[in-house]
Parts: C-alpha cells; structure tokens; sequence
C-alpha cells in the first residue's frame, strides 16, 4: 500500500512538470502570436502542448490537492503554509479551468486578436505561476527552504476572508460561470 | 549532426542537474528512518561519497528490560557543509531496511531534540567538527542486540556523504533484579510541551518509596523541584513555563528496598502552541477564488473574442479562392484612373472630345467601358 506522502510526492511531480512545459508553450505562443519570434509553423504545435499539458496537470491536481491533506502531519489544516498552498492551488486551478474552457469553446479564436492572444496566454502563464508557488509553499513546508525564498514570500500569513464574504464571492464566480458559458455558446463555433 | 550533438549536449546538462539536486541541504527533519533514507533516498546511492565522521556509540554497563537506559552516539572529525547541518541515524542492523529499533523489539522514549526518532538532525556551530547526542531506548525482551550508528551530511562537493560505524556496538539486556526501584514498565515520557505554561508530570514507579526530580536547562545547571506523591508509586513535578522553544531535560533518582537508581535523562522540548484556523471558511475561500479565477477569465475572454466567428460549415473562402482562379485579370480601377495620359488612338482624339476629356476619361473609353462601345 502506498502512503500518502509517496503519493503527493509522484501527483506533485506530475502537477509541477505538466505546469511547467504548459508555461513555457505558453511563453512561446505568446511571443509567436505576437510577432516576436518569427516561426509561424510552430503555433498550432506550442498551441496544443501548452492545453495538453495544461489539462494533464489540472487532471493532476485534485490528486496533488487531497494526498498533501493527508500527508500533512497533525490534524487538518495547522500550519498557515499549508492554508496558503489550499488557497494558491486552488486559485491555479480556477486559472487552468478558465484558459482551457476557453480554448475548448472559442477554439483558435482565442489567438484571432492582441487582447485575446495576450490575455490568454496570461491565464495559462498564471495558472502556472500559481502552481510553482503552490510547490515552493510546499518546499517550504516540508525542508524549510525553496527556491523561491530569494523572493521572501509572507507563507506565513494567511489572508481569511470572512465566510460572508467568500460565499458572496463563490456566488459571484459561479454566476460569471454560467452567464459567460451562455455567451460562449452564442460565439462558438463548436455546436 | 549538429541536431544529434545537441540532444546529447542537452542530456548530458540534464544528468549533471541531477547529480546537483541530489541532497537537500537543508536537512529532511528528525523522523523514523531506515539506513537506506541516509544512503539513498534523496539520489542515487551510488553518488554518496564517505564521510571522514568517526562514530562511537557507548551505554551503561548494565541495561535491564523494560527500563529506560542511555545510548550516547559520538561523532569525531566532522567535515559538514556549509549549511553545518547533519543527520545521524541509530540502526540495528546495516542491511538498508527494517533495521530501526523498533524493528528489533526496542522503544525510543527521547532524543535529544525532544522527538523519539531514530534520525536526528543537528546544526553544528562554526568550528564544530565533533558533537554527542544521545537516545533514551528501553528494551521489551531480554538477549543481546548490536547497535550501529550512520551519519549523512553535504560536504564541499555537490555530493551527499554517507557513513557508519566501522563495528557494531552490542548491548546485552538482562533480566530486573527483584524490588528494583524503576519507572512503571509502561511509563512514556512526554516530549513536547507548551510555550507560557507550566508542565505538571505524573510519574508511575514500581517498588519506590520516595522520588528526587531533577531538571536542567540548555545552560546546563541542574534544579531539584518538589515531588508529591499522588498515590501508591505515583508522583507528580511541576517545570517551570518555557517562554521561548527550548528544551529542559529531567530525571529522576528512585528509592525504595533495592539499591537506589537514577533514570536517564529525558528531553522535552517547548513549542509554541499549533495554529488554529477555521478550516470551513478556509475550504469557503478556496473554492471562491476557483470559480472566481475561471469566472474572471472566461468572462474576459469571451469579451475580447472577436464575435465575427465563422462557422465550420462555412465555405466562403475557398468559394473565393475558387473564383479569383477562374477569373481571367483585368485592369483595375486605380491602374485604368492613373494619373498618366492614356495613349491617342492612331486616328487622334475621338470626335467631340477635347483633351482634358481625354486625359480624365480616355483609360474608360480605351477599356470600352465609355458610352456603351467599344473603339
């Protein structure tokens, strides 16, 4: 039987590695789409790598997300780093989520303008960042050092919200959900 | 070529990569390891390099079962890395699995950071090169066990060192005399206490008739605390709060009919007490900031989307393209509207026109697109 810290071990790695290729096809298809670097043929191909990866690591996460609960020593959430990994996880999800709903909905679209093209790009670029930190937080936690403590992150301040607040704003959420879901579907092209 | 000296090139980076990320210098924590952890579960075994550590272990001369004894590990000629940091392994056996302690019928009751672990991490301060450390352990079952001891640390190179004992050092447990003063066989010593509060001990004994505690602080000085007896071989002693995490270290001299003895020390360390969230409200936020973030997105996506979206049914283009081949080229507008007079016709101007006339409309007339005719 494997134990949960062997297993967030293999599901982080997955999560970290998938992210990381998504943010470099990203960085990538940036630059491509914008004109900087001039090799049109490589677009589709960094397109697809970007989503691919994007997806296998959102694919990853939840697994990622539920053994570190477990591996945690002590009970629940006690340590305001993990709180932070819960909240920037999550936060990375919600950005993988939208990019690839996006490009699933609007297909090739998402790259017909600059605006697009580059806000795009900057919710996968995002999603990532969001991971990384997420397993620097965890770096953190477990060996008291990552590589990014050059950045001196506050890991041990937890921004809570009150509860009002946070259902207020997943009703928000999931309203712009269903609302901008009904004006993809005007838009897309996939019927 | 060039493409396969690359690939190589870039393979060759990556193995060397990993050969620098194979140790983590910032130590792993004290915990319950096996050999193998310290020889090869932050790389590849066969990277560690030896470590110069001279390792001794010692103990009382005589250990009996069930009682709490001493087992001091010393590492001489220490050449740590720069982090100063060491791990150091109490093992029962060196064949790299199920060779801690407790695989061999042994407890750990304390070590010297106040856990009861067989792998203990230490920062050793500037200069340090030697440092002692000891493990409270108290056997279950008689006969003889061989202890061995293992030392991990970084070093000047990027590669972990590794090292053991050169013997085994063996321990005999013999059985209790009888009316033995002793802790109560199942006596566990707390090993974590709160910060700003005082620590009251409740001690269970076998054959004593009286207790003296005594208690040191890292400085070393040595404190003798009133003892109460709260019944027949239970005692409790009260440490003072510790308002800043450090660790104390107690014991206890039992007397009673048998000879008088004296219990190891044990650690117990002070740390500040856990943090609490609410974790409702954790999870709450958790799942807001995702539907928000993929709210936000989307949202904004689909507003800077262009809305002109063809459809995959729509063939327009190609129907186009189709078109601008079959059409043989024409003259267009803006070379027919050039600024250039257009060439007299052999028989001059045509009748009625003048030359500005012709210069204005003579590309239309040339092209019969003028008064219904061609010239």
């Amino acid at each position: 039987m494997i134990s949960p810290e062997t297993f967030h071990v293999v599901s982080t790695e997955l999560v970290v590695g998938a992210f990381s290729v998504a943010g470099l096809s990203f960085t990538l298809c940036l630059l491509l789409h914008l004109g900087i670097l001039k090799q049109p043929s490589w677009s589709p191909v960094f397109d697809h790598v970007a989503h691919f990866t994007l997806a296998f690591g959102l694919a990853a996460t939840p697994f990622a997300i539920l053994s570190g609960l477990s591996s945690a020593p002590g009970e629940g959430l006690n340590s305001p780093i993990l709180v932070n990994k819960m909240f920037l996880s999550m936060t990375g999800f919600g950005f993988a989520l939208g990019c690839l709903i996006t490009r699933w909905r609007l297909g090739n679209n998402v790259w017909s303008t600059t605006k697009s093209t580059t806000l795009h790009s900057a919710s996968g670029l995002a999603a990532v960042g969001s991971m990384l930190l997420t397993a620097s937080a965890g770096g953190t936690f477990a060996r008291g050092e990552s590589l990014l403590d050059i950045l001196h992150l506050p890991y041990e301040n937890v921004l809570l919200f009150p509860m009002i607040v946070s259902a207020t704003a997943l009703l928000l959420g999931i309203s712009m959900l269903v609302l901008s879901w009904k004006r993809m579907n005007a838009l897309s092209s996939v019927h | 070529m060039k493409s396969r000296i690359h690939t190589v090139l870039v393979l060759s980076l990556l193995l060397v990569c990993s050969a620098f990320g194979a140790a983590e210098p910032g130590g792993n924590g004290d915990s319950i390891q096996d050999m193998q952890c310290g020889g090869a579960c932050h790389g590849d075994a066969s990277i560690n390099e030896t470590s110069s550590a001279i390792l001794s272990l010692t103990s009382p001369a005589t250990i009996y079962v069930g009682i709490p004894t001493t087992l001091t590990l010393t590492a001489t000629n220490l050449e740590p890395s720069s982090t100063r940091l060491i791990g150091l392994f109490l093992l029962t056996d060196m064949t790299g699995h199920s060779d801690t302690p407790q695989d061999a019928g042994w407890e750990i009751l304390s070590d010297v950071n106040g856990g009861a672990m067989n792998y203990i991490e230490q920062k050793l301060s500037p200069g340090q090169n030697e440092t002692s450390i000891s493990w409270v352990i108290r056997a279950s079952t008689l006969g003889s066990t061989t202890f061995h001891a293992a030392i991990h640390h970084g070093g000047g190179s990027s590669s972990p060192f590794f090292g053991t004992t050169a013997m085994g050092f063996e321990v005999s447990v013999e059985p209790v005399p009888e009316n033995l003063p002793r802790l109560a066989a199942d006596f566990t010593p707390p090993t974590l206490r709160e910060l700003d509060t005082s620590t009251e001990l409740n001690i269970q004994t076998q054959f004593t008739d009286s207790m003296q505690f005594e208690w040191k602080s890292e400085d070393g000085f040595i404190t003798t605390s009133l003892v109460n007896s709260t019944g027949d071989n239970s005692w409790t002693a009260t440490l003072p709060a510790a308002l800043q995490p450090t660790t104390v270290q107690w014991r206890v001299i039992l007397e009673g009919e048998g000879p008088q003895q004296t219990t190891p020390w044990f650690t117990l360390a002070a740390e500040e007490s856990s943090w609490e969230v609410s974790e409702n409200a954790v999870y709450l936020q958790a799942f807001a900031l995702l539907f928000m973030t993929a709210g936000i997105v989307i949202t904004l996506q689909t507003r800077l989307t262009p809305k002109s979206t063809p459809s995959k049914y729509d063939e327009t283009p190609v129907v186009l393209e189709e078109l601008a081949l079959e059409t043989p080229p024409s003259p267009t507008h803006a070379t027919i509207s050039d600024s250039t007079p257009p060439p007299l016709p052999a028989a001059g101007l045509p009748i009625g026109w003048t030359e500005a006339q012709w210069n204005t409309y003579g590309h239309d007339y040339l092209a019969g697109k003028y008064g219904g005719g061609q010239l």
